[in-house]
Order: C-alpha cells, then sequence, then structure tokens
C-alpha cells in the first residue's frame, strides 16, 4: 500500500501499523495542530500537490467459496420452487398478498423474480432486518426482543429489551446522535422560538431566518459561495438533478451509484451512459464517444456532459478519485456532480469531504451535494456551488417549490453539529471528533485485514464492509452478532451482487478502544466458528485496470 | 471424554454443512426432505459402488494385462 501520505503533517495518520495500539487515546501527537491553529479548508496554504490516495481493495474470494455460494442460493431456490407449488396446489396456507380469485386470469402480479426471491429467500431470514430500537442511535442502544412463530412471517414482542447492544450499523460517523443535554440546549431554545412545524414550503411563507443561517453556514463550511438545504436527503438528489439537467442533456453516471441518484437521472430526461466503478479509463472512453459522435439519432452536440459520482460508495466502501475525474473534466469540459451523502464529515482532515482529503479547491466541483443525517445526525441533504446555480436552484427546484421546508429544532441541530466541527463554538470536540473517527476507522479496518477477513475498499473509508458471501452465513452471522449484544446489519442481493453479500459496519467517532476491541474479539471467535475469515491476500479482478482491452460496461 | 470431543467436532461439522448449503435458512422439515434425498443417492451410489466395483477393477487390470 502506498504510504506517502506518512510525510504529511496530518490528522489521524499513523505512522506505522504497530504504533497504532501504543497511541491509543493521546491523539494530540500526530503533530497536526500547527501551531494550535486549527486548519481550515484545502484552499489557502493546502494547494500543494494533492494527496495520494491509498488503495481501494476489492480482494477477490478463492473460487470454492463462489461455487458454494451459488451452490447455497440453487438449493434455497428449489425449494422455493417446491413452496410455491405447495402453496398453488393448497397444501400450504399462503401468508403473502395473492391476487383475488376474480382476477386470477389477469397478467400476474406476484410472479416475478423480486416477488418470489422476498417470498421464498428474504422471509426466511427476515429477523435480521428492521429491528425495533428502543433508544437514541449512539454507539450503544437498546433492541427490543421479538420472536416468531411462524418462521418470520409474523412478529410479536416478548416485552424484553436487549440492552447496551453495541451500534456498528448506524451512520453515525461523528457522533452526533446523542441526547446529551448541554449539547443540546441550542436546539431547545429555537424549538422554543420557532416551534417544530414551518407549515409551508420555501418558497411561500416557509423560509425563516434559521434557514438562511443555516445555508451560510453550509458554504462557509464547505469553501463555496453559496448553499441550499432541502427537507431529505434522497429528495435532495431526485428532485435537483431533473432541475439541472433535461433532454439534450448526457449523464454519465458511475456504475454503483446510489439509488436517488439514478431516480433523479431518470427523471430528468436526460441520456445515462455508465461507467465502470471508478474506472477513469472506462469515463474518459464514454467523454471522448460522447463528444465525437454527439446526441444518438440527430449527432448534434450535447448540451451539457454531466459526470455523476459520489464521495464515498456506501456498499463498497471505495473512495471517489476526485483529481482525475477534475482533471478529465477541465480535458472535455464537462460538470461534475459530486455526491457527498457519506463522506461530508467523515473523511478529510477536519471533516470538510473529499475535496479536502485529496487537497482539491471546492470551487472546482461544479455541484456539491451532502446530506445532513449521516454525520450531523440531523436530517436533509444540501446543494452547494457558485451562487447562480444555487438561486437557480431556489426558483427551479421541486424541492424548494412543493416540499415543505426543514423543521427548525433539525436545522439548529445541523447548524450546532457544524459549528462544532468547525470549532466556531470554542471547543475543540469537533476537531477531537474527526480525528477520533479517522483513528477509529484506521484501527478497526487494519484489524480485520490482519486477522483475515475480506475488507472492500479504501483505508481512510468508515463505511468497512466485511463479506460474507454465502447466503446461510449471512443470516447466522446477524444473529449471532446480535447473541453476543453487537448490532450489525448485513446486506445481501439485491443491494449487492448475488455473489457477495456482506456485512457493513459503520464506524463512529463516539466508539471508544474498548467497544472496537469487543467487537474485534467477537469477531475473532465467530470469523472462527462460522469460518468467514476467506482472505488470502491477492490483489482482485478489479485492479487490474491497466491490462483491459475493453472498456465497455457490458463486457 | 473422547467421544464428548468427538461429538463436539462432528456436530461442528454438521453446523458448517448446514451453514453452507444454506440449509440454515430452510425449515427443518424441509432439511429433513434435503438430507433424505442426499443420503438417499449416496447410499445408491455407495451400493452400485460395492455390487460393480470388483468387476470394473477386474476389467482394468485384464485391459492393462495385469492379470489374465
Amino acid at each position: 500500500m502506498i504510504r506517502a501520505d506518512e510525510h504529511h503533517l496530518r490528522n489521524g495518520t499513523l505512522k506505522a501499523h504497530s504504533d497504532q495500539k501504543q497511541q491509543g487515546s493521546n491523539s494530540l501527537k500526530n503533530g497536526f495542530h500547527v501551531a494550535g491553529k486549527v486548519q481550515k479548508n484545502a484552499n489557502g496554504d493546502s494547494f500543494h500537490q494533492p494527496r495520494v490516495r491509498g488503495e481501494d481493495s476489492f480482494e477477490e474470494a478463492p473460487m470454492y467459496v463462489a461455487v458454494l455460494t451459488y451452490m447455497g442460493y440453487g438449493i434455497v431456490i428449489l425449494f422455493g420452487y417446491f413452496r410455491d407449488f405447495l402453496r398453488a396446489v393448497g397444501l400450504e396456507k399462503c401468508h403473502q398478498a395473492q391476487e383475488r380469485e376474480e382476477q386470477k386470469d389477469f397478467v400476474p402480479l406476484y410472479q416475478d423474480f423480486e416477488n418470489f426471491y422476498k417470498r421464498n429467500l428474504y422471509m426466511r431470514v427476515r429477523d435480521n432486518w428492521n429491528r425495533p430500537i428502543c433508544s437514541l442511535p449512539g454507539p450503544v442502544f437498546d433492541v427490543m426482543e421479538r420472536v416468531s412463530d411462524d418462521y418470520n412471517w409474523t412478529f410479536r414482542l416478548t416485552g424484553k429489551t436487549i440492552e447496551n447492544v453495541i451500534n456498528m450499523g448506524s451512520y453515525n460517523y461523528l457522533g452526533f446522535a446523542e441526547n446529551n443535554v448541554d449539547f443540546l440546549k441550542t436546539v431547545a431554545e429555537e424549538t422554543r422560538q420557532y416551534g417544530v412545524g414551518v407549515c409551508s414550503t420555501r418558497q411561500e411563507l416557509g423560509n425563516l431566518s434559521i434557514h438562511e443561517n443555516l445555508e451560510q453556514l453550509v458554504a462557509e463550511f464547505l469553501g463555496v459561495e453559496s448553499a441550499m438545504a432541502f427537507g431529505m436527503g434522497f429528495a435532495t438528489n431526485s428532485m435537483n438533478i431533473p432541475a439541472l439537467v433535461g433532454k439534450g442533456c448526457l449523464i454519465l453516471s458511475d456504475e454503483l451509484n446510489h439509488t436517488s441518484l439514478i431516480l433523479g437521472a431518470r427523471l430528468s430526461g436526460a441520456t445515462i451512459r455508465v461507467f465502470k466503478h471508478n474506472n477513469m479509463q472506462s469515463l474518459e472512453k464514454l467523454l471522448k464517444e460522447a463528444i465525437c459522435s454527439g446526441q444518438p439519432r440527430t449527432h448534434r452536440g450535447w448540451k451539457k456532459i454531466l459526470i455523476m459520482v459520489e464521495g464515498i460508495y456506501s456498499m463498497e466502501g471505495s473512495l471517489v478519485r476526485l483529481p482525475e475525474i477534475l482533471a478529465l473534466k477541465k480535458k472535455y469540459k464537462a460538470y461534475l456532480y459530486l455526491d457527498e451523502a457519506h463522506s461530508i464529515g467523515a473523511v478529510g482532515p477536519t471533516g470538510r469531504g473529499v475535496t479536502e482529503h485529496f487537497g482539491v479547491d471546492p470551487n472546482e466541483v461544479d455541484v456539491l451535494m451532502g446530506t445532513f443525517t449521516k454525520s450531523f445526525g440531523a436530517a436533509g441533504g444540501y446543494i452547494a456551488g457558485k451562487k447562480e446555480l444555487v438561486d437557480y436552484l431556489r426558483s427551479h427546484s421541486h424541492s424548494a417549490m412543493y416540499a415543505t421546508a426543514m423543521s427548525p429544532p433539525v436545522v439548529e441541530q445541523i447548524i450546532r453539529a457544524i459549528k462544532c466541527i468547525m470549532g466556531v463554538d470554542g471547543t475543540t470536540e469537533g476537531q477531537r471528533r474527526v480525528r477520533q473517527l479517522s483513528e477509529n476507522t484506521r484501527y478497526l479496518r487494519s484489524r480485520l485485514k490482519e486477522m483475515g477477513f475480506i475488507v472492500y475498499g479504501n483505508q481512510d473509508s468508515p463505511v468497512v464492509p466485511l463479506l460474507l458471501y454465502l447466503p446461510g452465513k449471512v443470516g447466522e452471522f446477524s444473529r449471532a452478532m446480535l447473541k453476543r449484544k453487537i448490532g450489525v446489519v448485513v446486506v445481501g442481493f439485491p443491494a449487492t451482487p448475488i455473489a457477495e453479500a456482506r456485512a457493513r459496519f459503520c464506524v463512529s467517532a463516539a466508539h471508544t478502544r474498548e467497544m472496537l476491541d469487543k467487537v474485534l474479539q467477537n469477531l475473532d471467535e465467530l470469523g472462527d466458528h462460522i469460518r468467514v475469515k476467506f482472505s488470502r491476500r491477492r490483489p482482485s479482478h478489479r485492479q487490474e485496470l491497466y491490462n483491459e482491452t475493453d472498456f465497455e460496461r457490458d463486457s | 471424554m473422547a467421544l464428548a470431543d468427538a461429538w463436539k467436532q462432528l456436530s461442528w461439522f454438521y453446523y458448517q454443512y448446514v451453514l453452507v448449503t444454506a440449509l440454515y435458512m430452510l425449515e427443518p422439515w424441509e432439511r429433513t426432505i434435503f438430507n433424505s434425498l442426499l443420503i438417499t443417492v449416496a447410499a445408491m451410489a455407495v451400493y452400485t459402488g460395492y455390487v460393480f466395483m470388483p468387476q470394473h477393477i477386474m476389467a482394468i487390470l485384464h485391459y492393462f494385462e495385469v492379470v489374465q
């Protein structure tokens, strides 16, 4: 792995692997605070060489694992057909929705693969998702115990609570999901002043002064001219992309983009072309083709070319290749839409996101988008950029015109979180959290790799996917971890490719070293007991960028 | 003592088998069906081997002129 980052005096950069355990909680040793000043954004003196990013790792599993995965799915699918047959014949009661008797001759509603998968595979292990939680989703939380008498078709709560379960699944990167009264004083005050409901859209009577404050603060935090905040992160993407591009425009979107980006792109009516994940040769090929041949039938030039990427991809934990994309963008005169949902607040020495992580000026990215749900412990999203862009969105975005404005306590929570990270409130709490997150991330990732698990993604990303592959082990992993009082999120098809089911850990700044050690110890034992330590340290096919002859996505 | 260890080890092997073949996700009666089918097929293979293996081996040895 490239260790060029050793020479930069930055936060959370631990020199050697073995030093990490000794550094412990004394994180000021890292020497980031040069002369006690908190280094601000990436402009100013940081326009030094862009930081070399560590390589993403996508290690491939041994062949027998893939074979066994498909075999496992095959067996369960066969039994699925068998059970469907029993239900059709009437030997078994069908718990799922069915068409009415009178509609049996219509086009069938529930026979496609998705419904089959849901009935026969998802239902069997459904108790690992949608677990009811009865405390705030901090570093530890309480889970309500529930049992099922009929194999997960119905649940009942036993009334008991499983307490102090370590939370490895919430997007609580900086630990702002807290109910400490001192920190929430300003939130209470603002609620007293503004109430909770806004009862109007931003364009009508819902533009409160607190919204203006928030937007100015977000713009200052990111280092751009202007920003606009919306009530829902998903809606920020899906409602604003149609306002930015339309028919006659081209969208080049990464293979693994989030559903909100895809939905926004489809709603806009622009032509969408997909390039391989993080693969710059594929993107360049598409750009060249687009500029040479123009629009599909008329061969006129495209009105706009928009490249849509994410800062951190939440299922892989990989970081975007920002410097290369900026170079391509300048060369081919395209626009860049950067979705920093997971990376804002979570990467970068002072938590400013991937632009700071790479040492890039945020004004170079045309549209900076992010959400407040993950690192700021609130709800909503923002779009930031040049003043003309944001002013245009204020009047042309569906979200601004039709969606209710953000609720004041939520806005104040975001304001206080941003002020805390920036250090404006006079404490170093925010910086401590950013450093702690970075330390925790590096620690967890390196220990997991040491233990022999296959972990995807970049070493700096707080999203840690641990590959499980086999469908039986996925269910067992989640249940066994809950028995050991650790709550994890496991993901399978269709959110991931069918052969790559995984458990996804989200590291938080609020996790202490003891909690992480407990998690690691349990993972170690469980990994041995279940046998999910597949790593053999072999580089994977995804990294052979320079040996590929064809950069078409479907090859 | 050794029997208890052997039983634990066998039980762990069964657990791994159930996890890997995804029988873990199935209900107990489905596991019974699958295991019975598997054991039936395996038993038939073993029986066929037992009945025909001597003939096959003699034929092979005869072909390679090791035995007349």
